[in-house]
């Protein structure tokens, strides 16, 4: 067996063992790169920066565990944000199974770090079935659809739900997702009540989400941990998704090196094939 | 009248919903409302259906001991430690409710979390192995799905903007905008218009009860 021909047949468990020294290294051996921000994230911070302090906004949490390691930078960076701007938010989640519990957490530490006081400054509405029903019927009343919050306490006796009746009241909705609800709140939410939403999506969701943000459906876009590590930049708190970005740099060199290398070994075995 | 109610319920909903955004809201506002949240606790009653499906396969095969009868009955007390645990009142004990240091709290960070962030992880290492077995330049159409996707991989991350930017320092923002922001753009907009128009004609074919498959008919 000739060296390419060996190269072509190489044992997967190789290549899953440098995938796994490319993800292990940057933990040992830590090193900052630098990150371009694009005109999407950029977009995003400034839409963000640009509004008053202490209005309210909707940030949501429409990821499952599965993908935090993209999706919960984005949330805490958002956080930062817009906790340092004094801006009050309300969180909801249009995922069942962990949405409600990464929410809890993600915000009760975030508002630990801030002193932010649950109901005055923020509220987490939970996890409601039927995302497009949710979504349509807050435009009319938020405590229609949620008559209680995520732990089951009545919206009557929360003081920021007492201002903040329905999409009229919210100045800028902040979508984190892992999946396809982003249409929904871009054909419903903007389209129908026109607030102004952006959003950070997983690498995988973000091209399709470029067409909404050329046409001014949506205001700014960040994609998959590249993106979380875009905000922390802007939002100057670097962090999980910066460190991230040199493992996810030796991934794809990996992953471009290995598609090479595959393209060599074909075009020599096809070559020699040829020949004989 | 198995088959006319349910028609007869969906049309009028649909008509109720078209009526509000089409016409005045205000006429259609309140019996908009109440559909909605008609709708929001039809969609809980299915998430309690689903609930009792996964009960019911699981037990079956547990009682018949089928072969990996002890991975359903790992999901069967998976499901009740952690539906029990979060279901009974927080007042009765700190280890019920859905609290910080509840069981179901505890269960949820660090064990249904890592393993769905596990499962998902495992992903980079199939990708890098069907890449470098499947990613071929057989053909024109190959070679271009190639370069493209190897010029977004490099413009995505911090190392191969670096390799990118040696070539051309504006390279990357024109890959960014001729690709992602052109090409891109071009094909999404072309199938999320004929989703949508998909997605209206079905609408149009359960309102009017040409679809029944929804009701288990075909």
């Amino acid at each position: 067996m000739s060296f390419w021909e060996k190269i072509g047949q190489i044992d997967r468990r190789w290549i899953y063992l440098l995938v796994a020294l490319a993800v292990i290294f940057p933990i040992v051996v830590p090193v900052q790169l630098p990150v371009g921000i694009t005109p999407e994230a950029r977009q995003l911070y400034d839409a963000v920066e640009a509004l008053p302090d202490s209005c309210a906004v909707m940030l949501t949490f429409d990821y499952y565990p599965s993908t935090v390691a993209e999706t919960m930078p984005m949330s805490v960076a958002a956080l930062h944000h817009l906790f340092r701007k004094d801006i009050r938010i309300v969180t909801m989640t249009t995922v069942p199974l962990g949405g409600p519990s990464i929410a809890e957490n993600v915000m009760a530490d975030m508002a630990a770090q801030y002193g932010k006081e649950y109901g005055i400054d923020y509220v987490n509405l939970g996890y409601k079935a039927n995302y497009t029903a949710v979504l349509l019927g807050m435009g009319a009343s938020i405590e229609s659809i949620y008559p209680a919050d995520n732990l089951g306490r009545p919206l009557s006796e929360l003081p920021l739900m007492q201002e903040v009746k329905n999409y009229d009241d919210i100045e800028f909705i902040f979508v984190v997702a892992d999946n396809g609800i982003i249409d929904t709140w871009i054909s419903i939410v903007n389209a129908q009540f026109g607030t102004p939403v952006g959003a950070g999506v997983t690498a995988v969701m973000a091209p399709k989400l470029y067409s909404f943000v050329e046409s001014g459906q949506m205001t700014g876009l960040l994609g998959g941990m590249r993106g979380a590590a875009e905000y922390e930049i802007l939002a100057d708190q670097q962090a999980m998704a910066v460190m991230g970005m040199c493992a996810q740099s030796l991934v794809h060199l990996l992953i471009i090196f290995l598609i090479i290398l595959g393209n060599i070994a074909f075009f020599t075995m096809k070559a020699k094939g040829r020949e004989s | 009248m198995k088959t006319t109610l349910p028609v007869i319920v969906a049309f009028l909903s649909g008509l109720v919903m078209i009526g509000a955004f089409f016409l005045n809201p205000d006429k259609f506002g309140d019996i908009q409302g109440e559909v909605l949240q008609w709708a929001t606790i039809i969609a809980g009653f299915t998430l309690l259906l689903g609930v009792v499906s996964i009960v019911r396969v699981n037990w079956r095969s547990v009682v018949k001991q089928e072969k990996g009868w002890y991975n359903n009955l790992a999901v069967l007390v998976s499901v009740f430690v952690m539906a029990i645990g979060s279901v009974l009142p927080a007042s009765w004990s700190p280890l019920f409710g859905r609290d910080t240091g509840s069981i179901y709290d505890w269960l949820f960070n660090y064990l249904d979390a890592p393993m769905m962030a596990t499962m998902f992880a495992m992903l980079a290492f199939y990708i890098a192995s069907a890449a470098y077995r499947a990613f071929r330049a057989r053909n024109a159409e190959a070679t271009l799905l190639l370069v493209t996707a190897v010029l977004i991989m490099l413009i995505r991350v911090p190392m191969g903007e670096v390799i990118i930017k040696a070539i051309h320092a504006s390279l990357p923002d024109l890959i960014n905008r001729y690709i992602m922001g052109g090409a891109n753009v071009a094909v999404q907009r072309g199938i999320i218009i004929g989703a949508a128009l998909g997605a209206a004609s079905m609408s149009l074919r359960i309102m009017l009860g040409i679809e029944r498959t929804y009701m288990g008919k075909t």
